[in-house]
């Protein structure tokens, strides 16, 4: 029976999702929540609350008690006036993209989401959910804006979609929840799981790169220059940043400037994800450990280079490896 | 346990505040056990809350709920009716603190609060019960926002703010609801009898026992005069007629049925409108003597007595007329005379054979052996306090001859006796004499501290007629009241002490303004809904007409209220720092610094400045404000009101 009733459930609300998102459409950013887009209903204690004064407003009447009578239409208007309040806390709010956190299959990738609020009044209190998972409550002040995050697990490499999140408040007294469900495009990038350490990547191409590079080596220390994000943390001179000088990067130069370039054809013999998780694991221990790296894909050749743009371009090749940019 | 759930228990405090408030409502009807199991409850819980001890069992928390079942209807077998139902609700709250785990727990002992509240409305709806009620749904409400606002909840002072507001805005709506929301003319299912004892008159008089009849300075009725209003001699307001005595108390007759006596009144009848506070008994206390009253309302009875077929539970009015000057009584049936005669075999030994000795004197002339008690009352050296000594079995002998001291009810009821022993049929009457007349409200206040008791003799050709022993003994106690007629260290309850002119005043206000909400908001009703629909210009409005109103304030409220609150969450207009750079530009323009188009506004108020030396400061400091508001890393609202008021304040 119950099995049935939440079989029922779910296929009452795949339509009403499948309704609303024909209804709404795609939401190109920044949404802006229209009042008509929002809805509302009394949560179950705002049901109680309404049995509640109902009962008072009969003993009210039956026993011709004014004051009661009184009690009771001033909690009526209180609930009705709540229900503005509520209503109006999501009316108006501006949601959004701040920055996608990618991260590797397996773990949850990140939405972040600005709440813009253009108003004079404060938003408080906004729950910004997803299927998997809701935020805490968020304080959008007047004029202000307060950010909020959605985490989507990624079950596998490649792009995480998230095309439907809701935004919902209970503000200010509990007795009604307004939410509005919004249709973004937005997605991010699961990168292949990383396989075990353990087997070592091929050193191809030990590059002489004295000539092109001489500001880069791993032999001799040429000097400092400011820090620059990228720059790999274990060259950071910290005994510098502790003397009060801040950030700077030791400089080395020298001959034996290893790039490694990881090829696809190397790993010979195993399938396609246990070679992008292998490719993946260099990747990500070539970056750990501040050395230049290049990628050689069916189809695709990344020169070497370092730094965290090129990692992160590296990974998602790897993620969309196959997938050719299409959805999950 | 409650560790696990910080967050989920947000407003935990408010909760405890509120239900305190609640509670507070009923503290004096509650009994003490139930207050202290109360404040236990909520201390023990606050305490577990901040020490994270875990809360108690499944099994503990159901024995509570049968015990404190078991409880209420022990100490006042049954649940229902206001004392027991706010017993009930009481121990509720206090069990369901005990497993208050989340925000929904809490918000039932929200909604318990609420229901106190309205608890407190059903036993007493005086205006003094307002401030407190009011107080009590913001808190509760404040509570309720507390728990659900999350971390927006946390300042107590923006919480209470809000709550005022949302208050503020229902207050309209709440109103309309109660003007225009349609009243029953019946109720539907019955009304449990009042359980709870008011003070006023009682239907016996002991006279020695203590009396705290005449501490109460509570209104007891309010009076409306249609015409000229009776001097102060005249006001003698008639409730129960005491018949029964057994040597020390006076008691009214049950049982036993007496015919009518005829009333012929004489001159011109006084007519006005009297409103009774509920005092739970069936009397209406009517202007001696009442000549005509609302047929299917009331009746009187064979003494005289104004009574109502049903206990006056709520503030109830009568529209009478009274005449001062009557004939009661053309003949004096023979039961009536018995009963008017009936006199306890024993005891009071000495004022019954004073009475035989005045009935011989004074050859049975009622009038003569009045005359001659009162004017004993007169000149021996009686004493009128109301703090008399206490009287033991012949207490009517020793008042008589010994102590001396007492108040009306000592007066009125040794001069009944004596007249019985002397062969006078007479019987006490309680009522009350005086009344003062409040010029704000334009009626007369009568207190429970008017309350008073005099005799009535049947005089042949005369009829009933009064007479009052405490006006020998006291004259001032009936031209003046109580506080003129007791001695200067008399003990004399301070709230009806008038020292002084500011606080006699105060108290006129009060009262008017108790009058007002009396009349105005406890006695509305179906009529007083049909007259305000007259009011405001609806023709022969019914109920329809009713409905129509409400429907239409509603839809107003609903439309006012979104305009307001999208007027207040509008955005600011978009571009506030260009448009009060126009105005500047606009006032400089008379200083003959023109603002060039070609020109940026930094560049023109920069030029503006060295133009005119004099505002010189000003002008940079707008162009500051401007400049960082347009260009600066952080606008922000301060910024702009700040250049809101330099602009302000610019006048060259």
């Amino acid at each position: 029976m119950r099995s049935l009733f939440r079989r029922v459930r779910a296929a009452f609300d795949e339509r009403m999702q499948a309704w609303l998102r024909r209804r709404q459409g795609v939401d190109r950013d920044p949404v802006l929540l229209h009042r008509r887009r929002i809805y509302i209903l009394p949560t179950r204690l705002g049901i109680a609350y309404a049995v509640m004064v109902f009962a008072m407003v009969l003993g009210g009447l039956n026993y011709n008690n004014n004051l009661g009578l009184g009690l009771a239409f001033l909690l009526v208007s209180l609930g009705l006036v709540a229900m503005h309040h509520c209503h109006g806390t999501l009316s108006g709010l501006v949601l959004r993209l701040l920055a996608t956190d990618s991260a590797f299959a397996g773990q949850d990738v990140r939405f972040s989401l600005l709440l813009e609020n253009r108003s004079r009044t404060p938003r408080p209190s906004i729950e910004v959910a997803h299927e998997s998972a809701a935020s805490r409550l968020v304080d959008v002040p007047a004029c202000g804006s307060a950010p909020a995050g959605i985490s989507v697990p990624a079950l596998r490499r490649g792009r995480i979609t998230l095309d439907r999140y809701v935004v919902a408040t209970r503000h200010p007294l509990g007795l009604f929840r307004a939410w509005a469900v919004v249709h973004p495009a937005y997605f991010a990038i699961a990168w292949p799981r990383p396989a075990e350490p353990g087997l070592v990547p091929p050193g191809v191409e030990t590059d002489t790169g004295g000539a092109q590079d001489h500001a880069r080596g791993d032999e001799d220390f040429t000097g400092l220059k400011p820090y620059q994000a990228g720059d790999p943390l274990r060259r950071i001179a910290w005994k510098a940043y502790a003397r009060g000088r801040g950030l700077h990067t030791k400089q080395y130069a020298g001959t034996d400037v290893v790039s490694h370039v990881f090829d696809w054809d190397s790993l010979a013999g195993l399938d396609v994800e246990e070679r992008l998780a292998h490719l993946c694991r260099w990747v990500l221990d070539a970056h750990e450990h501040g050395e230049a790296f290049g990628l050689r894909l069916p189809g695709t050749v990344i020169e070497a280079n370092i730094g965290t743009a090129h990692y992160e371009r590296c990974l998602t090749i790897l993620a969309l490896f196959e997938h050719g940019g299409a959805d999950e | 346990m409650s560790s696990e759930q910080p967050a989920a228990l947000r407003g935990l405090d408010g909760v405890l505040v509120a239900l305190a408030v609640a509670a507070a409502a009923h503290f004096t009807n509650l009994p003490a056990w139930i207050t202290l199991l109360l404040v236990a409850t909520g201390a023990w819980r606050w305490t577990a809350h901040r020490r994270g001890w875990p809360l108690p069992p499944r099994w503990l928390r159901a024995t509570a709920t049968v015990a404190a079942t078991v409880a209420v209807v022990a100490s006042y077998r049954t649940l229902n009716g206001v004392e027991a139902g706010t017993s009930f609700l009481v121990l509720m709250a206090g069990v369901k603190l005990l497993e208050t785990r989340s925000s929904r727990d809490l918000t039932v002992v929200v909604f318990i609060c609420y229901f106190l509240l309205y608890a407190a409305l059903l036993r007493d709806q005086q205006l003094r019960q307002l401030p407190w009620l009011l107080a009590g749904v913001l808190v509760a409400t404040g509570a309720l926002m507390r728990i659900h606002a999350g971390t927006a909840g946390d300042s107590l002072r923006e919480v209470l703010r809000r709550t005022a507001v949302l208050m503020l805005q229902a207050a309209p709506l709440a109103l309309a609801l109660f003007l225009l929301f349609p009243r029953l003319p019946g109720p539907f299912w019955g009304i449990a009898a009042g359980d709870s004892a008011r003070t006023g008159l009682s239907d016996e008089m002991t006279p020695g026992d203590i009396s705290d009849l005449s501490v109460s300075g509570d209104p007891a009725f309010r009076v409306r005069f249609l015409g000229p209003v009776p001097p102060p001699a005249q006001r003698y307001w008639r409730g129960p007629v005491l018949h029964e005595f057994d040597g020390r108390s006076w008691r009214r007759t049950r049982g036993q049925a007496f015919p009518q006596q005829q009333v012929v009144a004489t001159g011109e009848p006084v007519e006005y409108q009297v409103t009774l506070e509920p005092h739970d008994r069936n009397w209406i206390l009517a202007l001696d003597l009442a000549t005509q009253w609302p047929e299917r309302e009331a009746y009187r009875a064979f003494d005289f007595q104004l009574l109502a077929p049903r206990p006056l539970t709520e503030l109830t009015t009568y529209r009478l007329s009274s005449h001062t000057q009557y004939r009661a009584g053309l003949t004096l049936p023979e039961s009536v005379r018995r009963k008017g005669l009936q006199l306890p075999e024993e005891g009071n030994p000495r004022t019954k054979a004073l009475g035989r000795e005045l009935a011989a004197r004074h050859s049975q002339d009622p009038q003569a052996i009045a005359d001659a008690m009162l004017r004993s009352f007169r000149e021996q050296p009686f004493v009128y306090t109301l703090d008399p000594p206490k009287l033991a079995d012949n207490a009517v002998d020793e008042f008589m001859f010994d102590t001396r001291r007492g108040f009306c009810e000592h007066y009125a009821s040794a001069f009944t006796l004596v007249m019985r022993a002397a062969g006078v049929p007479a019987r006490v009457v309680l009522g009350y004499q005086g009344g003062e007349l409040n010029p704000i409200g334009g009626y007369m206040l009568v207190r429970q501290s008017d309350a008073h008791a005099w005799s009535e003799i049947w005089i042949d050709e005369r009829g009933w007629v009064r007479i009052d022993p405490t006006a020998a003994v006291a004259p001032e106690r009936i031209e003046r009241g109580l506080i003129g007629s007791v001695g200067v260290n008399e003990p004399v309850p301070g709230r009806l002490r008038q020292d002084s002119a500011v606080w006699f005043q105060v108290s006129l206000v009060w009262d008017a303004a108790n009058d007002f909400w009396n009349e105005r908001i406890v006695r509305f009703n179906a009529a007083g809904q049909m007259r305000l629909l007259e009011r405001i210009g609806v023709d022969d409005p019914d109920w329809r007409a009713l409905g129509l109103a409400m429907a239409a304030s509603l839809a107003a409220f609903f439309v006012a209220l979104s305009v307001y609150l999208a007027w207040k969450s509008r955005e600011p207009p978009k571009d506030w720092p260009a448009r009060l750079h126009a105005v500047v530009a606009r006032r400089l323009r008379r200083r003959g610094v023109e603002h060039d188009p070609a020109e940026s506004p930094v560049a023109y108020l920069d030029r503006a400045a060295g133009a005119c030396p004099d505002i010189a400061t000003e002008i940079v400091a707008i162009r500051e404000v401007y400049a960082a508001l347009r260009y600066g890393p952080l606008p922000t609202e301060t910024d702009l009101r700040r250049l809101k008021y330099l602009v302000n304040r610019l006048r060259p």
